[in-house]
């Protein structure tokens, strides 16, 4: 049975994923802030299929503490049950602020938790996605075409904008990936950026503030459920041998921005590296 | 420019010590909140390229405060600047709050500051203009019901910092005192200022950009900063209107306010 992680599986896309990647015979090991909503999230896919094998963590990724907490208890998890082997890790979890917000170390909330928290738990279950050949996907955006990377501001503290900070985020996304094709894809390991869509998700009423939340409700009507781009994700990590392509959205792959350049993905490794406090990254010195 | 910020693991602070580091200023950051300091500082260290330093510290302790003197004596370290953002409030009525949590706002807000203060300002870098912020408050404008001691607390921040800032006058030292409503610094945060309703949302400013302007203004030589338009007229008006006029009215509000808050809480 392959085993895939996937974080912010409680709710939207994730959960949706979780479920079918269950109901298509993967050992599910999904990542959730909040214990109870965890619990909720393994209730439903188990009350729907009952043969699910669903294990829930709980953590919340805003903070490099608990990125590194979750991480060692998933690699004594697949140590114990998977001969320490990692088919696919889906880094999902992401989240939209109205306010320029903090972690504790003093990076803002978007780039900490839908970039940064991705990098550092791929780092840290590196060794177990070797030994599977296995996959990283993460969840990208349509949205990070209207944007490029602020260098000298990464975290916008000059000019915030809700929506260029959660651009740029997902702009990461595919720069991160393309960052582990190019620099470690000889290990065996393959990465992608799926683009939902439009989705019928809770996405901008968690935390943001009345007007980001008014639009976000009209706007999500229009969405199609989020187990439309489930599928993508599915294909994924189960097409074999390992699709080449980079962006997909509903099973294709598709064009990326001009600014997805191999130089832009290198510069962003090693910033995110010093961020992180990571000297070799996937244990490998450059 | 030698910077010392208390408060500095959370919140304004944190702000703060983000905007001094991105300047190029070094820092000596203390907070109560031991592991919130650590990981500050290196976050700040892997952004920036400049010295952090940090101590816990109970600034309402004497002891503790002595202690991190003396390590700051020991390091011989001086300042060219000094950001007092340490404070608390403990929601609830005054017969309704636990008497040493009261007694508690006072000795941090007011005579934790007063102390430091008094000990950087000993700690000055020679031959160098010096900077002083005091974070008081909006809520320092108006006498505030169900927030009574609190406002209390920073009304005494207020004046205690217009006056200090005329006797430093000619030491080249400037102080300011900053004056925000609320300050969108957690998700938790934000919700206690939803359930305010309207006004809490309009008078709540983004806190990086406080964070730099109050910097560039107490560079600059300004001595107060209300951040907002619309908080700026409501000080106004709170210099014109008559103190019990205003106090019955924000006991009304904060009323209803907390109201909600707590039952919120309850249900939780």
């Amino acid at each position: 049975m392959k085993t895939i992680v996937i974080t912010g599986a409680t709710s939207g896309i994730g959960l949706e994923t979780a479920r079918l990647l269950a109901r298509q015979g993967f050992n599910v090991l999904g990542v959730g802030r909040d214990e109870e909503r965890c619990q909720r999230a393994k209730e439903s896919i188990v009350s729907e299929n009952p043969e699910a094998s669903v294990t829930f963590f709980t953590a919340d990724l805003l903070h490099q503490r608990e990125v590194t907490r979750v991480a060692s208890e998933i690699r004594s998890y697949l140590d114990e049950h998977c001969n320490g082997e990692l088919h696919a890790l889906i880094n999902n979890a992401g989240c939209v602020r109205s306010w320029h917000m903090t972690t504790e170390e003093g990076y803002e909330h978007q780039f900490a938790l839908n970039h940064l928290a991705g990098f550092l738990l791929t780092h840290l279950l590196f060794p177990a996605l070797v030994k599977a050949r296995g996959r990283v996907i993460m969840t990208g955006s349509e949205s990070h075409k209207g944007t490029r990377m602020h260098w000298n501001d990464l975290m916008l503290r000059r000019r915030y904008n809700p929506l260029t900070a959660y651009k740029q985020s997902k702009l990461c996304n595919i720069l991160f990936a393309k960052g582990l094709n190019e620099l470690y894809g000889a290990s065996g390991i393959r990465a992608y950026v799926v683009d939902p869509g439009l989705v019928n998700t809770n996405i901008g009423n968690k935390e943001t503030g009345r007007l980001v939340s008014f639009i976000w409700s009209f706007r999500k009507r229009h969405g199609m459920p989020p187990s439309v781009p489930a599928e993508t994700y599915a294909f994924l990590c189960r097409q074999e041998p390992a699709p080449e392509g980079l962006y997909y959205h509903r099973l294709e792959e598709k064009a990326y921005s001009r600014q997805v350049t191999s130089e832009n993905a290198r510069l962003l490794f090693e910033i995110s590296k010093r961020l992180c406090g990571i000297e070799d990254y996937a244990g490998v010195s450059e | 420019m030698n910077v010392f910020i208390t408060g500095a693991a959370g919140g304004l602070g944190r702000a703060l010590a983000n905007e001094c580091a991105s300047r190029g200023y070094n820092l000596f950051l203390t907070d109560v909140n031991e592991e919130g300091l650590a990981r500050i500082k290196r976050g700040l260290e892997r952004q920036f390229d400049v010295a952090v330093a940090v101590k816990a510290c109970d600034l309402t302790s004497p002891e503790s405060v002595d202690e991190m003197l003396s390590f700051i004596d020991r390091h011989r370290i001086g300042f060219d600047m000094l950001l007092n953002i340490a404070g608390l409030d403990f929601e609830g009525g005054f017969t309704r709050r636990e008497r040493e949590n009261i007694v508690k706002i006072v000795t941090l807000n007011d005579a934790a500051t007063l102390r430091i203060t008094h000990a950087i300002l000993e700690r000055r870098r020679p031959g160098r203009p010096f900077y002083v912020v005091f974070v008081s408050s909006l809520a320092s404008m108006f006498p505030m019901p169900l927030k009574a001691t609190y406002a209390a607390s920073k009304r005494f921040l207020l004046d205690f910092a217009i006056s200090l800032r005329q006797e430093l006058k000619r030491q080249s030292a400037n102080v300011l005192v900053l004056c925000p409503g609320g300050l969108a610094t957690t998700p938790e945060a934000m919700r206690g200022i939803e359930v305010q309703g309207f006004w809490g949302k309009a008078t709540t400013n983004p806190l990086e950009e406080v964070a730099r302007k109050t910097l560039d203004r107490v560079l600059a030589g300004k001595g107060i900063y209300v951040p907002g338009l619309l908080n700026k007229f409501l000080s106004f008006c709170g210099k014109i209107i008559p103190r019990s006029w205003v106090a019955a009215v924000i006991r009304w509000r904060w009323e209803n306010a907390q109201n909600k808050w707590l039952t919120g809480h309850d249900n939780i």
